[in-house]
């Protein structure tokens, strides 16, 4: 604790952020009551917190000052209180009481002057429910707060999301709701925010805030990636990356962390400096692997970052590349035959590429690669025909390895 | 010696073990002292003195009583070297003394209104306000008995019943003891300043007179010396000095800390009894009488708490209790804390002890919290009560129970629930004292029983103390939980507690290592307790006078009220007990201890249960539970600051303990409370699942009678490894059977098991999860979460590495490796797979239609399909093998045709276009057989 405060400092101080935060309502003034409700990110010890540890009873003091704001100042005061004091689970909790209190404020007001502080609500909640959950889970206690969070902000989404000048605050939550529900893994719950979203008549997505269209652009992209959609994640993706503030590097790397397989999965390779810009190398390997043909260079890099890719989730993304290393290297096979037989240069043999595969180290028998070789074709990665009698793989005369040209396999 | 422990007075109700007043001691007094007045205050001080420890931790309870009446009793115990290391003792030297000091002088001189005022604070319920104004009335009733063990072992079969028979009779002793008592008072006060030898052999005088009625009969004694001011001049001069010890005060206390060393436990009835103890003092005493003393008090320690339990219970009665019990509540705490090392070693009758602690103990939560809050009174009177019926129970109770009377305390929200509890522990120890069951029984396992919800406001309102002690206002909640706010200290007690607190700090460094959450809490006790202490002496004296005229007629009308209360209890307890208790044969207590176990819990819960085993009441009370349980939970959320979610709620209060010894059962989907005798206890699940494994029937069978077992498990709370052998029995059952939505439903438990760091299969189960959550397309998230939540070890797992190949062949469209892994799966994986062979077939045949040309023989689809093992050993088998894959292909539209050889081939081109996936053969109109009533009825049967 700071030096010590008198009772009667202590009592200014709170009285006047008390009547700061009145004021900014009274007045309107979104920005102002914003950066005065933003709890988590006050440093450890304020004039406020101090004031509020030296006074105790401030809850009355607030109470009585300005008893029609009684629900959302005191909750309030109490959660600025925790939070300087480390407990966590404590702000989160008096700062959802503040944020009912202030939603139901924010509900009655008729233009979305306070906008910003419901933004910095929705914030804070989340920012608070992660603190929160940190320090139950250290405690062994169950970490339910950023559940209880995205059940909040679901209150908020909806009053927003409705006809009306405040729809344009929509987006954001959303987008903080999203963050709630990709960290808990319950991306299911995206769904119905992103109906709402994207079956509105009366509002055009292109009116929203362009920094809450990229973030959202982002997660749905991610999701869409999960669902092996890789057409419509890439022009997610896509858009959000072109949308995004080229300034902001990381978030820009986020994005390509997913816009990168997404485009390896329907045959476009980055190149390598884009790589080493934005600190991707992860990727490297896969890249050189589709461009060689090798296979094992493939399985060894997605063994290595197996743990980083199934986190983030490009895993199965990934290991689906696996066809097109095949058919690299069936397509490396032909041209090498094409040199030394030209007459023969469309028929690969199955032994063929069987030896190649074990030049890889690769331990397949020849049931199996000739399995390789039928999906190569069923996949439309090889045009021509499998001659089971013969062992021989008959390429098309045409274009017998067709590129996937944006389409996935 | 520690100078500075020795100087602090500590003044921690939790910590400190008091042993409340006896009020008896005053009604006993009463004969002799025509001036008793009805309100006494029991001040419960604990000394205990660590001399090896170089610790002299000194409780003090200054208990500055009601106006009326003031005795205060003053239970010293200085706990024997058992004691010493214990926490509690520590506490008491955490006392700040300087603190007490202070108020102690003000208290004294002043003897003030203030203190006037505070007492009324405390007792403004009781009437004795009016007499209340007291000048130095010193009441001073010592009891210090030695108790040595012979003596409380009787003192504690005599229980609290006799008690009042023994009453009048006490009297007799109670002359001598009060000469005596006076004389060492006189002696203590004057030579506690000179001479701390003196002071020591006095006490050790007294110990020796232990009258056999046990501790209650010294209480009286004492309480009849002291009380009368007039009586003993010996009496008057401690009075007197009284004054200039508050000055002295350090000085006086070590006095009384030493006698409370060689007397285990000494009640003074005098309103403000302040104990403190100074270094000088402790210095001065002869060692080697401490050490007997010491020794003599750690041996009969536990004695001396039971007394002083019996005390507490007298005190209820009392007019006087508030602040008494706020005492005993310290005193309690002592105890409990003291008692568990102490018991074990000690013989039978000791433990009782140590149940009677407790019962106080718990009893006293609430009170002790409130020190000097006036509500305390209404919680004292819980106290007492709580107190009261330990006393009259019989018997020496175990540190299990102990364990288990706080556990059941602990839980509880306020001091409603506390009473309500308290009883509900009574009787419970009444029955099982009676039964016989009380050593045998595992308190450890007991379930607790619900927290009862009150109705607020009972007696709340005021004289509740008097009327009846059992009514409490459920409004109040224990201190302890209220927010500081709350109970902000006054202005006032906040520079004591400034002033103290430094003190403390530096001395009672044991103390708050030994329970740092309590520190605040015992400061600002302190602050307030201070005052009261003060406000004891000058009051004292000219209270005690009037209460115990009085007090004699009005505390034993109190008394009688109160007992009358309690025999109600007890005759309600007695009933169920002799219902219970009709012969008391060893078999007959084993009988009993069994059933009694099983109905435990339901007893516990409502207290009229008594031991009718009906179906009704049981159910009955598990509603009740459950409702009160939801009731509490919701008030709780609705709560101002503390929102309690559902995790709060306590859900031991609602399981159920079967007794049910069928093995064999139904499973039948509960659509009310279960019922406990239709529930199977663990031991007979164990059977029952042994039985289904070893069971020939069939699967429907199996699953009906594992449902039920789960069923069992679920509403009796049990979580252990036959929870895990249960579900993973199941689980395997089910993939065996194909069943993947009884799979799920196991799985899932599993994975919570799991978790939960139970052991089993873990690594096998996650190996069916995996092939599970791939093979049923549940969401590529799905995969990946199991996937990345795999444990490093588990890969190395041959089912599992099995399960991650047949993910990545199925991922690739590789049938040939998938066929090839079905073939050698470990385990169970080839049934989970089996769910999985028709699509890949069909995805295989589609494949291979589109990439093989011109045709591609049976055979070799038969083989790659998986229809004909790749083994040699299943060559036998080919033909057959052959004929089936034949028929696949021709139900999924595959055109066959024979080629010049005479073998059998696909045409692909034609195929390609026309195979599709046939209708089941099995679909049913309403889609599945399996919910065909025919069928389903012939393979149950």
């Amino acid at each position: 604790m700071a030096a010590y405060l008198s009772m009667g400092e202590a009592h200014r101080r709170i009285g006047d952020y008390l009547s700061r935060v009145v004021n900014a309502i009274s007045s309107s003034d979104g920005a102002a009551l914003a950066s005065l409700i933003s709890v988590s990110s006050a440093p450890g010890s304020t004039p406020l917190s101090d004031a509020l540890a030296a006074f105790p009873d401030f809850p009355r003091l607030a109470g009585d000052r300005f008893p029609h704001l009684a629900d959302l100042l005191v909750p309030l005061l109490r959660s600025i209180h925790s939070h300087s004091l480390q407990r966590f689970s404590d702000a989160y909790s008096s700062f959802e009481k503040a944020a009912s209190a202030f939603l139901q404020e924010f509900r009655n007001w008729e233009t979305p002057w306070a906008m910003e502080a419901m933004h910095t609500v929705a914030l804070e909640i989340r920012l608070l429910a992660e603190k929160a959950d940190r320090e139950l889970a250290t405690t062994g206690k169950n970490p339910d707060k950023l559940q209880a969070a995205g059940s909040f902000l679901m209150k908020v989404f909806g009053a927003l999301a409705v006809k009306g000048p405040k729809r344009i605050g929509a987006l954001y939550v959303t987008c903080q709701l999203f963050k709630i529900y990709f960290r808990l893994g319950t991306v299911n719950l995206c769904r119905s925010v992103i109906r709402s979203i994207e079956t509105a008549r009366n509002f055009d997505f292109e009116d929203f805030p362009v920094k809450d269209k990229v973030t959202y652009m982002y997660y749905t992209g991610r999701l869409e990636v999960f669902n092996e959609n890789f057409l419509v994640a890439d022009q997610k993706l896509t858009y959000a990356l072109m949308h995004c503030n080229p300034q902001s590097e990381s978030n820009l790397r986020r994005i390509l962390k997913f816009l990168i397989p997404v485009k390896l999965s329907i045959g476009v390779l980055p190149k390598r400096t884009l790589l080493e810009r934005y600190n991707l190398l992860e990727y490297a390997d896969v890249v050189t692997s589709l461009k060689r043909g090798d296979l094992r260079l493939l399985r060894q890099a997605l063994d290595r970052h197996e743990d980083q890719f199934l986190k983030s989730g490009v895993y199965l993304v990934l290991e689906k590349l696996e066809l097109q290393v095949y058919q690299r290297l069936v397509k490396k096979i032909h041209i090498i035959q094409r040199q030394k037989e030209p007459a023969k240069a469309h028929q690969i043999k199955l032994d063929v590429v069987v030896k190649a595969l074990k030049w890889l180290e690769i331990d397949m028998d020849v049931d199996e690669v000739e399995c390789i070789m039928a999906c190569l074709i069923y996949k439309n990665l090889i045009k021509g025909y499998f001659a089971h009698k013969s062992k021989v793989l008959v390429l098309s005369k045409q274009d017998p390895f067709p590129k996937l040209n944006g389409k996935p396999v | 010696m520690d100078t500075t422990n020795q100087n602090a007075v500590y003044y921690d109700p939790q910590r400190d073990v008091s042993v409340p007043g006896p009020t008896q001691s005053v009604t006993n007094s009463e004969p002799h002292v025509v001036q008793s007045a009805n309100s006494y205050v029991p001040c419960l001080t604990s000394v205990q003195h660590d001399y090896n420890a170089a610790q002299h931790p000194n409780y003090y309870y200054n208990y500055r009583q009601a106006e009326n009446d003031s005795s205060v009793q003053v239970v010293v115990q200085s706990p024997g070297a058992a004691y010493q290391p214990l926490a509690s003792f520590q506490n008491s030297g955490s006392y700040v003394c300087p603190a007490s000091n202070t108020y102690y002088n003000a208290g004294t001189h002043q003897m003030a209104p203030g203190y006037a005022t505070s007492s009324y604070y405390y007792y403004h319920q009781n009437n004795a306000l009016a007499d209340g104004s007291s000048v130095n009335n010193h009441a001073q009733s010592y009891q210090s008995y030695t108790p040595d063990i012979a003596q409380s072992s009787n003192s504690l079969p005599t229980s609290s019943v006799h008690y009042q028979q023994h009453y009048n009779q006490w009297p007799y002793y109670y002359d001598q003891s009060a000469q005596t008592l006076g004389g060492l008072a006189v002696a203590g006060s004057t030579t506690s300043i000179t001479k701390a030898a003196v002071v020591g052999s006095d006490y050790v005088h007294p110990s020796d007179q232990p009258p056999p009625p046990g501790t209650t009969s010294w209480k009286t004694d004492f309480g009849n010396s002291a009380s009368p001011t007039a009586q003993a001049p010996g009496i008057q001069g401690y009075q007197n000095q009284y004054a200039p010890k508050a000055t002295v005060a350090p000085v006086f206390q070590n006095q009384y800390v030493n006698n409370t060393a060689g007397i285990s436990t000494f009640q003074n009835q005098y309103a403000s009894s302040e104990y403190r103890h100074s270094s000088a003092n402790c210095n001065q005493l002869p060692l080697s009488i401490q050490a007997d003393q010491q020794n003599t008090c750690h041996l009969h320690g536990s004695s001396s708490n039971v007394s002083s339990a019996n005390h507490v219970s007298e005190n209820s009665r009392a007019p006087g209790q508030d602040s008494v019990t706020s005492n005993i509540h310290m005193v309690n705490k002592l105890h409990i804390q003291t008692n568990p090392q102490i018991a074990p070693g000690l013989p039978i009758g000791t433990p009782k002890v140590d149940k009677s602690n407790l019962e106080a103990d718990s009893s006293s939560k609430p009170a002790y919290v409130c020190v000097s809050m006036p509500k305390n009174d209404l919680k004292a009177v819980a106290v007492q009560g709580g107190s009261e019926a330990v006393m009259q129970v019989t018997g020496s109770f175990p540190v299990s129970l102990r364990t288990y009377v706080e556990r059941s305390l602990a839980r509880c929200k306020d001091d409603a629930q506390r009473t309500a509890i308290r009883r509900m522990l009574k009787e419970i120890i009444t029955k099982v004292t009676a039964d016989g069951t009380l050593h045998t029984k595992n308190w450890d396992i007991e379930p607790l029983f619900t927290l009862p919800e009150i109705s607020t406001g009972t007696n709340m309102t005021g004289s509740g103390n008097d009327s009846s002690p059992f009514s409490f206002p459920s409004s109040r909640r224990s201190p302890s939980r209220r927010t500081k706010s709350r109970w902000e200290p006054v202005p006032e007690e906040k520079v004591a507690n400034n002033v103290e607190f430094p003190k403390q700090s530096a001395k009672s460094n044991i103390c708050s290592s030994l329970e740092p959450t309590k520190r605040t809490s015992n400061s600002w006790h302190l602050s307030k307790f201070a005052p009261s202490c003060q406000s004891p002496l000058s009051q004292f004296s000219q209270r005690s006078t009037k209460k115990q005229r009085t007090g004699g007629g009005a505390s034993l009308t109190e008394n009688g009220n109160v007992s009358s209360d309690s025999v109600k209890e007890q005759d309600l307890t007695k009933y169920y007990v002799s219902s219970i208790t009709i012969a008391n044969s060893p078999e007959e207590n084993k009988r009993r201890e069994h059933r009694s176990m099983r109905f435990e819990r339901r007893q516990g819960s409502s207290s009229k249960s008594g031991s009718s085993l009906q179906d009704e009441d049981a159910t009955a009370n598990i509603y009740t539970r459950r409702a009160l349980s939801l009731l509490l939970n919701r008030s709780n959320g609705d709560g101002a600051g503390c929102g309690l979610a559902v995790e709060d709620l306590d859900w031991d209060t609602l399981t159920i303990k079967g007794t049910c010894q069928e093995i064999e059962k139904e499973y039948l989907r509960l659509t009310k409370a279960p019922n406990p005798a239709e529930v199977r206890p663990e031991h007979v699940l164990e059977k029952a699942l042994h039985m289904v494994e070893t069971s020939k029937k069939n699967y429907l069978y199996k699953c009906d009678q594992l449902k039920s077992i789960r069923q069992d498990l679920v509403v009796q709370r049990i979580q252990n490894e036959l929870t895990v052998k249960v579900y993973e029995t199941h689980a395997r059952l089910a993939i065996q059977s194909g069943d993947v939505p009884e799979y799920n439903q196991c799985q899932s438990q599993l994975k919570r098991l799991y978790r939960g760091g139970i052991k089993g299969c873990n690594i096998e189960f996650s190996a069916y999860n995996l092939l599970c959550v791939m093979l049923h397309y549940i969401s590529k998230r799905d995969l990946l979460s199991s996937m990345a939540s795999l444990p490093k070890e588990a890969k190395k797992d041959a089912t599992v590495k099995h399960a991650l190949e047949v993910r990545s062949a199925v991922s690739s469209g590789n049938y040939v490796l998938f066929f090839k892994l079905y073939k050698a799966a470990p385990n169970l994986n080839s049934c989970l797979m089996d769910l999985y062979v028709e699509r890949m077939r069909f995805e295989a045949i589609k494949c291979m239609s589109k990439a093989y040309r011109p045709t591609v023989p049976v055979r070799y689809a038969a083989h790659v399909l998986g229809f004909v093992g790749i083994d040699e050993v299943r060559e036998a088998n080919g033909a057959d093998g052959l004929e089936e894959c034949k028929k696949w292909l021709r139900a999924h539209g595959a055109v066959l045709s024979v080629d010049n050889n005479g073998e059998l081939q696909i045409d692909t081109k034609v195929s390609s276009t026309s195979l599709h996936m046939p209708e089941p053969e099995n679909a049913v109109s309403h889609g599945d057989t399996s919910l065909a009533v025919n069928d389903f009825l012939s393979r149950a049967s």
